[in-house]
């Protein structure tokens, strides 16, 4: 697990949010791919793609679902919007709904090859991640318990590391149960090694 | 706790009632709660009859205006007062007047009726006569012993007559009505040995009356005196008032009037000389750097530059008012979370701080922090302070914040403040 290429994604995304991309790439590493989705979670990113070399389809350009089959599923959702819920399984909701439209991607089969593809985001003119910095480093790990967390994401200072102060900041920490958000550990009560902090 | 605790409370048995018992509901706050006071009805509860007896009486005691004192009324006062009269009659309950209302009795009252809530220097000013109002002679003389207590004798009884207008009750008195009647008397004494009438007299009645006289008092307070030379010198007339042309034309642009203009605080932070370099030589001229605010979430950063001094200042101090901006408070004292900007080499940090912080800065974000109506800031400059960069820096700091709301539409995250959950709803 280093953390070096960890900083090198750090600072891409906050290069190519100040460059107003829409899309970009990252090396693919068990490390990134979790940490991304939870990026993606909290709401940082809009999409995430594992890709090869060349992006995948931006979905403008994807193959959409004919007119008519888009009302036949709206009206069936309105007569049965349990459907929405994929009840009993993905038959059952693929007989009433249609099929599912999903652009398939080529995967290189050299691992080497393969790349992470994110969409960033932009709001009212600002992009949605602006700031993302290393907490660890890769010279010093910094393992945080729940007790650490509760104080940071109250905004105090603990074990050296400095509360969530900034408007809307994020904490990732890689725990036992996966890549968690500060404010769900300390929900869940887990401690976990630092890895970034995003605003 | 290192409280001796009395012995019986070792030796007592745990009655039930002595256990600690579980709290009622969850509690939310980790020391006891305040007990809550006894809920009083907003309106006392009377019982019918009470009410009834209570409204008989009110009527007896403060009666309705019928129409022939109507009448007489409308020889002394105008049909608006009239109706002024019956719109305040009516709008009395009597008997609000009975439960509520109390007249004092004892014989300090004052002369005159006033619940002394107000008191206006001009107008609850009395009238103050001097020497030249007094008719005839104005010498007095001390009078001698039995004069003096013919006086005091012929004094008191006017104070015990103004305090028993229907006569001194005589015969036996209840133990209260004597007491009453024994303070009356003593009261009436004092004032009448301190009367200075008791003490002096002459041939001119006039002016032995003017002694007892409170227009006459040389104590009396004089109406405020707004003649001095500061009210003379500052007092200006609104045709001399120079208007400027530039206010009028910033007033046009605000959609404001003058009051308006007036509340706003500006001060100048910057001056400095600058030259211009041309073929001809030095142009020498004023910088001035001026902010604005109204100290409730608006503040504005102007700058001026121009060869007269004044000149240079008015501009500035209109491009500050012109330029004001909205400030995102979070509860009215503070900023949302910690803002950092960056102007030139100037790096401006801002930190959110909890009540009563105070403003913790140095002078030119505390005179920005001031004019924006913040309470609550601590700042740090750590790179470069030119102090015109400090004052940029920190304007667009406060006016472009991320407000929490926007921050969650960005990310597509539902939002809900629980403040207006528990405090219910009593929050900025």
């Amino acid at each position: 697990m280093s953390l070096v290429n960890l900083a090198h994604v750090c600072s891409h995304l906050q290069n190519a949010s100040k460059a107003r991309l829409g899309l970009t790439s990252i090396p693919v590493s068990k490390l990134h791919v979790n940490l991304v989705l939870g990026l993606q979670r909290e709401g940082f990113l809009s999409s995430v793609t594992l890709g090869g070399v060349s992006p995948p389809k931006p979905f403008i350009l994807q193959s959409q679902p004919d007119p008519e089959e888009l009302e036949h599923m709206a009206q069936k959702l309105k007569d049965e919007p349990w459907q929405a819920f994929n009840v009993g399984g993905g038959e059952k909701t693929e007989l009433a709904l249609g099929r599912e439209k999903i652009d398939s991607v080529s995967v290189p089969q050299n691992p080497a090859r393969r790349r992470l593809w994110l969409g960033l985001k932009y709001w009212n003119n600002e992009p949605v991640l602006k700031n993302m910095k290393l907490v660890s480093k890769p010279t010093r790990r910094i393992w945080l318990t729940s007790q650490d967390l509760g104080k940071i994401t109250r905004t105090r200072e603990s074990s050296y590391v400095k509360g969530l102060t900034h408007p809307g900041e994020c904490m990732f920490l890689t725990t036992d149960r996966g890549i968690l958000e500060a404010r769900e550990c300390v929900e869940r009560q887990l401690g976990g090694m630092a890895l970034c902090r995003v605003w | 706790m290192s409280v001796c605790r009395p012995a019986r409370c070792l030796f007592a048995k745990a009655t039930a009632s002595a256990l600690p018992k579980p709290t009622p509901q969850r509690s939310f706050h980790s020391s006891a709660p305040r007990a809550a006071r006894r809920r009083r009805p907003h309106y006392p509860s009377i019982k019918a009859e009470d009410l009834k007896q209570l409204s008989e009486f009110a009527e007896a005691e403060y009666p309705k205006y019928d129409t022939s004192e109507f009448g007489l009324l409308e020889k002394q006062y105008t049909p608006a007062q009239i109706a002024a009269i019956k719109a305040a009659e009516s709008a009395i309950d009597t008997r609000d007047l009975v439960t509520q209302a109390s007249q004092r009795t004892d014989p300090w009252r004052l002369p005159y009726e006033d619940n002394l809530a107000e008191v206006d220097p001009v107008t609850d000013h009395p009238e103050k006569l001097d020497a030249s109002h007094i008719p005839g002679k104005l010498s007095l003389r001390e009078a001698n012993e039995v004069e003096r207590d013919a006086n005091i004798a012929r004094i008191a009884s006017e104070q015990l007559a103004k305090m028993y207008p229907d006569g001194v009750p005589e015969g036996q008195l209840d133990p209260v009505e004597q007491q009453k009647l024994q303070e009356a008397m003593e009261a009436a004494l004092t004032q009448a040995t301190l009367d200075p009438r008791s003490t002096y007299t002459g041939k001119n009645q006039a002016a032995i009356d003017t002694l007892a006289d409170p227009r006459h008092s040389i104590i009396a307070p004089d109406l405020p005196r707004l003649e001095n030379r500061m009210a003379r010198q500052t007092r200006r007339l609104s045709t001399e008032e120079a208007e400027d042309p530039r206010q009028k034309r910033l007033l046009q642009y605000m959609g404001w009037d003058k009051q308006q203009l007036k509340k706003i605080r500006t001060k100048t932070l910057v001056a400095h000389g600058v030259t211009n370099q041309t073929r001809m030589g030095k142009i020498r001229s004023m910088y001035y750097l001026t902010i604005a605010g109204n100290q409730d979430g608006l503040l504005g950063v102007g700058e001026g530059k121009s060869v007269e001094p004044e000149e240079g200042r008015k501009q500035s101090i209109m491009s500050a008012i012109r330029n004001m901006k909205p400030v995102p408070r979070y509860e009215n004292r503070t900023t949302f979370g910690d803002l950092e900007r960056k102007v030139g080499a100037t790096k401006v940090q801002l930190f959110a701080r909890p009540p009563g912080f105070g403003l913790r800065a140095q002078h030119l974000i505390f005179e920005l922090a001031r004019a924006a109506g913040l309470q609550d800031l601590a700042a740090k400059t750590p790179r470069s302070r030119n102090k015109m960069n400090v004052i940029k820096a920190t304007w667009e700091a406060l006016t472009e914040q991320r407000l929490p709301d926007e921050i969650a539409r960005a990310r597509g995250k539902k939002l809900v403040d629980v403040r207006k959950v528990y405090y219910g709803g009593s929050v900025h």
